[in-house]
């Protein structure tokens, strides 16, 4: 039987004026890390809640494992969680915080005793059992978080932007943790997150929400480098829009006319026809020579700009089309032979342009923002009176 | 994850509690403001039913209240004490919570902890301290006359306008202080050292900066000063011996205790209140605002 | 910033020109503010200690020094506070109503805060209005309304110290709610989630993870309650009927009009100094329990809460 599956249908929630969450409909299969992906008040910290049982739908199913929980009290949901600020209650140590669990499922001493010590070998803070959570780092703080979710052996593991405290460095060193964590342990880990680099990282499976509903789910490198709506383009990376007009539309293959310009791109499951907008990653531009034989797919462009980030350059170039597209190239220490200025032929490789449909989430942030704040500060207004 | 009634459940008892001994009892002030009274045993018949009420012993008292009423000094002389103990209050209370919020650097704590002790220590025992001190054979008149200020002692306590607003400065200014330091202490380093920044004389940087932002302060505290003080009948007591110096609470205190006649007394407190209330609306919506901050950074 | 100005070149600088420049100094602290906190503090408090030396004092003069005796509070055999029965029965009543008052106060205070802060139903804003009210009320208004009630309407309550109680409570109670509330609030509802999250009932939730972490702040309004009820005068005096329900100041009221011993100030150095300790007790616990805890502030401030309205 798979452990830890969930199934949310037509899940849906509204405060007041505000619907935070708009029917959405998802499956994730046991063992996955999966994470929840999307700006501020995208509804993706309300979905969490009301899978662990601290909202109560409007309206849906939240499916646990086969069996509706929506409306089960959030003590008695085989779900855990890992809180923002984590929650460690001040007034007992590490070792009752862990413990608490288990001590409410009236467990044996003894009992408790060993598998709290496993807990903490698990996250590497033997030792640290007498501790109060103040004289405790951010990161220590983080997991004992985990060990007291862990330890009750919940079939899901819910983490609500468990990282956000935390400087970058160690971020990234936690990121690793947790996603090996999550293999050893083997449980379905639900993640929320706006970082889209932290949600690529980790998970197996994601899903892009905005303004209440799922704006596309797959594995990261699917909705990376296949973007089905405009708004996971732009919040994914860098998107690289531009306008262009449908000339031709296949399931292989498609041409558009950007400016004069005829370019090929990859096929589309979609209806595109007329004005629509397409995609390049920038690692995906290739930055030729000025002058370079032409081809199909090229476009020339003038360097405006480059900026050094380290790993990489990118190069902020202004095409002949007339709209700015940034090219990243990996730094291989042997100097970019482009500079500031100068004039280059930008190389759009045709498996690396994807068409989308204008007007799929145009201007997504712009729509969804009233209705975005609207529902933060709902959801944090509830949680300050209730 | 609570139960719906669980929260009220919680509340009721307290609630009940409180309309039965607070709530009622003013609808009781009421009935008896605007009953009538027995004329043979002079007690007050209490008419409980809105639409019978007498307004009779109200409009005595307004009309006890108005200009020519014999009431009309002790009204105004109520507003002035009032006034200018606040002012004075102010004055002196205004530099102490700024120096303490904002220069007061190690000694902060030190000097917070004896700013609020005067609250803890009993109202009446300030009062002796300086009923006391102002005796004929006290610490201040034998201090001035040996300073030669005085020649003779002098009789502080015998009817003073001038003792009993500085018995109510002294009773009431720790009460001040303490809102008016809170918000001083509120105010963001930054925003003055932007003033300065961009070239505010230090006078100018409080004038521009500072006083706007204290301006709540100011406001809560006075507030929260002034609504005791107009009904304070045991400070001029206390300080005063002669009835010159009586106050609006003395004139409540005197048809309830002095003589009985408690529907007057009743319907006093009714004006008096009344014309408290905009000021008790005030202090009601602040505390209320001030309880949602804490619940909005606690939030976070 | 521009270089410090020069001092005036006067080499013999008369004294109040050095006054008048140490007190202008525009990089340090000003100096009259200094000097205005310190004289103000002096003048706030030297009187009351003055008061208390003269508690100790040998003669029955309350003015004049004489010498070290402890005759007022138990030497003297008729006037001294442990003689004198007016005295005695005064402090023992103070104690009597600060003692239920804290009682019956506190824990109806605690649970209208909770109902208050969590419940937004119909009916929790008139609520809370009401809550509200006993604190801005004037003491008088509130004497004159609770005796007329016990008078004319509850008359199967008689001015003694049953209304004593009853009053001291009414007013006591919103103090509680808004030093609780405060606490509950900056809490949040994190940790009973957290509580529910890993399997405790509701019940668990409210007694073994939000009552613990409301500690602080209920054993702060149990100190409040006593001290405010222990300063009480109007209440306490419009409900007395007289002799043993009269209080520590309604003694000293009394005392001041008419010609007092310094036995007076002693029952008064008593009934603060118990104050002083149980307020102190209650601002160490609120201290010792929030020790791990970031506040913004000083914990004096959290503290003086309940007069904290901006």
């Amino acid at each position: 039987m798979a452990r830890g599956e969930i199934e949310l249908s037509k899940l849906t929630k509204q405060f007041a004026e505000v619907t935070a969450v708009d029917g959405i409909n998802l499956q994730i299969p046991g063992g996955e890390f999966f994470s929840l992906l999307g700006p501020s008040g995208c509804g993706k910290t309300t979905t969490l809640r009301m899978i662990a049982g601290f909202e109560q739908p409007t309206s849906g199913q939240i499916l646990l494992d086969g069996t509706d929980v929506a409306y089960t009290p959030p003590h008695r949901r085989n779900v855990n969680t890992v809180f923002q600020n984590y929650a460690l209650f001040p007034h007992l140590n590490v070792y009752d915080n862990i413990a608490f669990g288990l001590r409410r499922a009236k467990r044996p001493k003894g009992e408790i005793r060993e598998r709290v010590g496993k807990a903490l070998e698990l996250v590497q803070l033997a030792g640290y059992e007498k501790r109060k959570a103040s004289q405790l780092s951010g990161g220590q703080q983080q997991r004992v978080a985990l060990a007291r979710a862990l330890i009750l052996n919940p079939a899901v593991l819910l983490l609500d932007e468990p990282l956000g405290a935390l400087d970058a460095k160690l971020r990234k060193a936690l990121q690793i943790e947790l996603k090996s964590l999550q293999q050893e342990v083997g449980i379905t880990f639900l993640y929320v997150t706006h970082d889209q680099e932290e949600a690529l990282t980790m998970s197996d499976r994601l899903a892009v929400m905005n303004g209440g509903h799922i704006e596309q789910v797959g594995a990261p490198q699917d909705v990376y480098e296949d973007p089905e709506t405009l708004f996971v383009a732009d919040f994914l990376g860098v998107s690289n829009l531009m306008e262009a007009r449908v000339v031709s539309a296949g399931t292989e293959a498609c041409r558009v006319a950007v400016d004069g310009y005829e370019l090929e791109t990859r096929g589309t499951n979609q209806d595109v026809i007329g004005a629509a907008k397409i995609v390049i990653r920038p690692e995906r531009v290739e930055l030729e020579e000025h002058g370079a034989p032409p081809g199909p797919n090229r476009v020339p462009g003038m360097v405006e700009r480059l900026v050094y980030v380290g790993s990489a350059v990118q190069v902020i170039v202004r095409a002949a089309t007339g709209e700015t597209l940034q090219a990243l190239v990996q730094n291989k220490g042997t100097g970019l032979g482009f500079e500031q200025g100068t004039p280059v032929q930008l190389h759009l490789p045709p498996d690396a342009l994807r068409v989308l449909p204008s007007g799929i989430g145009d201007e997504p942030s712009l729509k969804g923002e009233e209705g975005q704040d609207a529902a933060e500060e709902a959801e944090e207004e509830t949680a300050a009176a209730t | 994850m609570y139960r719906r009634w669980l929260w009220p459940s919680f509340a009721f008892p307290g609630v009940l509690w409180l309309v039965l001994l607070f709530v009622v009892p003013f609808y009781a002030v009421l009935g008896v403001a605007f009953g009538t009274v027995d004329p043979i045993l002079f007690q007050p018949v209490p008419i409980w039913n809105p639409l019978n009420w007498n307004v009779g012993w109200l409009t005595e008292v307004i009309n006890r209240l108005a200009p020519g009423g014999i009431w009309f000094d002790v009204g105004i002389r109520t507003i002035v004490y009032v006034a200018l103990s606040l002012g004075l209050s102010l004055l002196i209370g205004y530099p102490v919570a700024y120096y303490t919020a904002r220069h007061a650097g190690r000694w902060k704590g030190v000097i917070l902890v004896l700013i609020i002790l005067p609250l803890w220590i009993s109202y009446m025992m300030r009062m002796l301290a300086w009923v006391n001190l102002l005796q004929a054979d006290g610490y201040v008149n034998r201090f001035l006359i040996f300073t030669h200020v005085l020649s003779q002692p002098r009789d502080w306590l015998g009817g003073s306008a001038s003792t009993v607003i500085f018995a109510l400065v002294y009773g009431y200014i720790p009460f001040l202080i303490l809102p008016l330091f809170a918000s001083l202490d509120r105010i963001d380093r930054s925003h003055l050292e932007a003033a300065r920044d961009l070239g505010a004389s230090r006078w100018s940087a409080f004038r521009t900066v500072t006083l706007p932002l204290s301006k709540t302060g100011i406001l809560g505290g006075a507030v929260l000063i002034t609504l005791p003080m107009f009904g304070d009948y045991y400070t001029p007591n206390i300080v005063s011996s002669s009835p010159t110096t009586s106050m609006i609470g003395n004139q409540i205190d005197l048809y309830f205790h002095g003589g009985p006649q408690p529907t007057i007394g009743a319907a006093l407190t009714i004006v008096l209140a009344a014309f408290l209330t905009i000021l008790m609306l005030y202090y009601m919506w602040s505390i209320h605002r001030a309880q949602r901050e804490v619940g909005a950074v606690g939030a976070l | 910033m521009t270089a410090v100005a020069e001092p005036r070149a006067t080499p013999r600088s008369s004294a109040f020109v050095r006054i008048r420049g140490w007190l202008r100094n525009p990089w340090g602290k000003p100096r009259f503010l200094v000097l205005i906190t310190w004289a103000y503090i002096l003048w706030s408090i030297v009187p009351v200690l003055i008061a208390v030396q003269f508690s100790f004092n040998a003669t029955r003069s309350r003015t004049v020094w004489d010498s070290f005796s402890t005759r007022w509070y138990w030497g003297d055999p008729v006037d001294s506070v442990w003689h004198d029965p007016t005295l005695r029965h005064a402090l023992v009543q103070s104690f009597k109503l600060a003692g239920a008052d804290v009682l019956i106060a506190v824990p109806l205070g605690v649970l209208l805060a909770l109902g208050l802060a969590r419940w937004h139903g119909r009916g929790s804003g008139v609520s809370n209005f009401i809550m509200l009210f006993p604190l801005v009320t004037p003491e008088i208004v509130m004497g004159v309304s609770l005796l007329l009630v016990f008078t004319q309407l509850f008359t199967f309550i008689h001015t003694g110290t049953f209304a004593q109680i009853l009053g001291h409570v009414t007013f006591s109670i919103s103090f509680v709610v808004v030093i609780v509330r405060a606490r509950l609030f900056s809490i949040g509802r994190q940790y009973e989630e957290a509580a529910a999250d890993l399997g405790a009932s509701p019940f668990v939730a409210l007694t073994r993870v939000l009552l613990p972490l409301l500690t602080p702040a209920i054993v702060a309004s149990a100190a409040v309650v006593f001290a405010i009820s222990a300063d009480d005068f109007v209440i306490s005096q419009w409900l007395s009927k007289g002799g043993p329900t009269d209080t520590v100041p309604i003694q000293i009221y009394a005392a001041t009009r008419a010609a007092p011993l310094p036995s007076v100030n002693a029952i008064a150095t008593i009934m603060m100094v118990s104050t002083l300790l149980i307020v102190t007790a209650g601002f160490l616990t609120w201290r010792l329990f929030t020790r791990g805890e970031r506040r913004t502030g000083t914990a004096a401030e959290d503290f003086g809460g309940a007069f904290n309205i901006s």
